[in-house]
């Protein structure tokens, strides 16, 4: 299975544990995972003060500085992992010097990812950006609940992920983006959500997101483009910005 | 002669300043390093002019200076940056445009990048009077209440979004103008107000603020002409600019009414006339302009045409605020018992704007309603934001509780 690892740090606080050798910590992490066929994606983010988010409520777009939602713990990096069960990649996450510092949540993805294909280099002229997409997932919830309980005998596995219709406005959209997306997929609903921190040393996991906000965050799409306006007209243009919000962070490369 | 040269380099810098950091950023890409540059570019005028004069083309000759001093620090570096900086900076250009005319406007391309709305707007309004108009830190922090320190900070963080997000450094394509125009002026009315009447403390008037505004919205007149916006705006700055003289006394606000009208700036009303079309439809900042010029041309406070006022401000969005002045204008055209009952529908959203409490009070003053007057000023005291218009308000009081 393929989760994503939402590193989220306090960018203000130090580290919890002081622990000497954390850079080399994260080196050996890298190397064993990566060895191990772990880790299929990941990079760093530039901090939250580089975020920018965009709407696009009722087809006018507002483009505001910051993150999706404040949040005491900003979003700071992510990794692509494939662990057989959610146990596994509990562990994974729990060797990452990320959780002495802070938090890491884990979410599943909506089955039938490919593996991304990331090229190392990024082309003259073109810089990465890591495209939130973010939603009130509540509603979209009850929806599926309700759609549960009325068809209890023949329950579709997800409603929205599996309609793959030509022209569905998400085809469009990443028609229209064309190879300014590396890639991207949508993620499990966030009640799948697990967060797991070190405290006084102790490996401690806990149920749900990082952080309680209004809007969560759906899926992720990586962005390969000139500049921030043209990640921002990708951005606006995706179906979800009309009624959630698209959040855009440079990668640090 | 000391004096001369260094007349002609401060002036130099105010006309100058802005195009010649906005072509070295177009030129060498990293804006510390362009201002950097400008700012020692400058700093030799002084002692070089003084010696062989005034150089014809002033522009010219500091992008040269500048552009040598870049190559310099570039080459004593030794990071890829610098060397990818250095080649492009080179290639591009081994000698810089010998006369002012041949020098591109690139300033355009700079306003828009420091008014991108993906910045904070503090930032925006400091990176743009850092950038354009030259002004240090200190002097930004002073005229927005905060230290040097704070605003260095800002102004950092500023530049290192507009690098790590990568914000471009260009004129936008059209679909995004109206929103991006709309964006630019807004800043620029923003620095405006600012300077034109503190949000705080005890100081009313910061001139160079304001003015450092209107000079840019003058250029940006220039540079894109045929927006009715940019014209809109300018005249409203020129038209409220205009009282300037006549809106401080010892150190005290006097109100509009109260204000020695033959001290209004003519010239500028004349100017800010000349800038506004003859028929709409009209933009918000072309309609707040024609309510200023109502105000400008009245000889006397009477003479004002107040119901013109109230059509006008029906023409703008109904925000509360906008709607609170409506009211004023309506109770100057029709009465006070015409405007209370709009005035008190609004006291739900502006609960904590002082100026709701002070139009209530003026409106029951007028009403001959002394007792609720006097304690909607009390609460418009409260919450009054500024020294100036506490007294103001004060006086207000005083004067109805002694009648």
């Amino acid at each position: 299975m393929k989760y994503l690892m939402i590193h989220a740090l306090d960018e203000d606080a130090t580290p919890r544990t002081g622990s000497n050798g954390e850079p080399l910590e994260l080196a050996a992490w890298i190397e064993e995972m990566e060895a191990r066929g772990v880790v299929l994606d990941g990079a760093r983010l530039h901090p939250v003060s580089d975020a920018t988010s965009v709407r696009a409520p009722n087809g006018t777009v507002v483009v505001t500085d910051g993150p999706f939602a404040e949040t005491k713990e900003q979003v700071a990096g992510y990794d692509v992992i494939d662990c057989p069960d959610l146990d596994s990649a509990i562990a994974v996450a729990a060797a990452h010097p990320t959780t002495g510092a802070g938090s890491i949540e884990l979410r599943p993805f909506d089955e039938g990812m490919p593996d991304p294909e990331v090229p190392e280099s990024v082309p003259d002229g073109k810089r990465r950006y890591l495209m939130l997409v973010c939603a009130d997932m509540r509603r979209a919830m009850a929806a599926e609940l309700d759609a549960t309980e009325v068809h209890a005998d023949s329950v579709p596995e997800r409603s929205s992920a599996d309609d793959e219709e030509e022209d569905e406005p998400i085809d469009r959209w990443i028609a229209d983006a064309g190879a300014r997306r590396l890639y991207g997929w949508p993620l499990a609903f966030p009640d799948t959500a697990v967060t797991v921190r070190r405290v006084d040393g102790e490996v401690v996991t806990t149920d749900g997101p990082f952080a309680e906000t209004k809007e969560q965050i759906a899926g992720y799409d990586l962005l390969e483009c000139t500049d921030l306006d043209d990640a921002l007209e990708v951005a606006s243009s995706h179906p979800v910005a009309a009624t959630g919000v698209i959040e855009l962070r440079p990668l640090r490369l | 002669m000391v004096h001369t040269s260094h007349d002609a380099v401060a002036r130099s810098f105010t006309e100058s300043w802005g195009r010649l950091v906005a072509g070295l950023i177009a030129w060498c890409g990293d804006w510390d390093l362009a201002e950097e540059c400008a700012a020692e570019a400058f700093a030799a005028a002084v002692p070089a002019w003084e010696t062989t004069g005034v150089p014809d083309s002033p522009l010219a000759w500091l992008t040269t200076v500048a552009r040598n001093r870049a190559r310099d620090r570039l080459r004593r570096r030794t990071t890829e940056d610098a060397k990818l900086a250095l080649a492009s900076a080179g290639a591009t250009d081994q000698v810089a445009p010998a006369d002012d005319a041949d020098i591109p406007d690139e300033r355009l391309r700079l306003i828009f990048t420091c008014c991108h709305p993906a910045l904070p707007m503090p930032a925006r309004v400091a990176l743009t009077l850092r950038t354009l108009c030259g002004l240090t830190p200190a002097e930004i922090g002073r005229a927005f209440l905060v230290t040097e320190p704070t605003m260095e900070k800002r102004l950092v963080r500023a530049r290192a979004k507009v690098k790590n997000a990568g914000i471009p450094y260009r004129v936008p394509p059209p679909e995004l103008w109206p929103e991006r125009v709309e964006g630019v002026l807004g800043v620029l009315y923003l620095m405006f107000n600012e300077g034109y009447a503190a949000s705080s403390g005890e100081s009313l008037l910061r001139v160079d603020v304001s003015t450092e505004a209107i000079r840019l919205t003058r250029s940006l007149v220039d540079l894109l002409p045929t927006e009715p916006e940019v014209r809109g705006l300018l005249a409203l700055l020129l038209l409220t600019d205009a009282r300037r003289p006549a809106r401080v006394r010892d150190g005290r606000v006097v109100p509009l009414a109260e204000q020695d009208r033959s001290r209004w700036d003519r010239g500028l009303v004349l100017e800010g006339t000349r800038l506004l079309d003859d028929d709409p439809p009209w933009g918000p900042y072309a309609v707040q302009a024609r309510i200023a010029l109502c105000h400008d041309v009245a000889a006397r406070p009477d003479g004002t045409d107040w119901a013109a006022i109230a059509d006008l401000y029906s023409l703008l969005p109904a925000t509360p605020v906008i709607e609170l002045n409506r009211a004023v204008a309506l109770s100057m055209a029709h009465g006070p018992e015409a405007a209370l009952p709009l005035v008190e529908s609004l006291a739900g959203d502006l609960a904590g704007y002082y100026l709701y409490a002070a139009t209530r009070a003026d409106l029951c003053a007028r009403l001959g309603r002394t007792d609720e007057a006097v304690a909607a000023l009390e609460t418009a005291i409260a919450q009054a934001p500024t020294g100036a218009e506490r007294r103001l308000l004060r006086e207000r009081r005083d004067a109805l509780l002694a009648r």
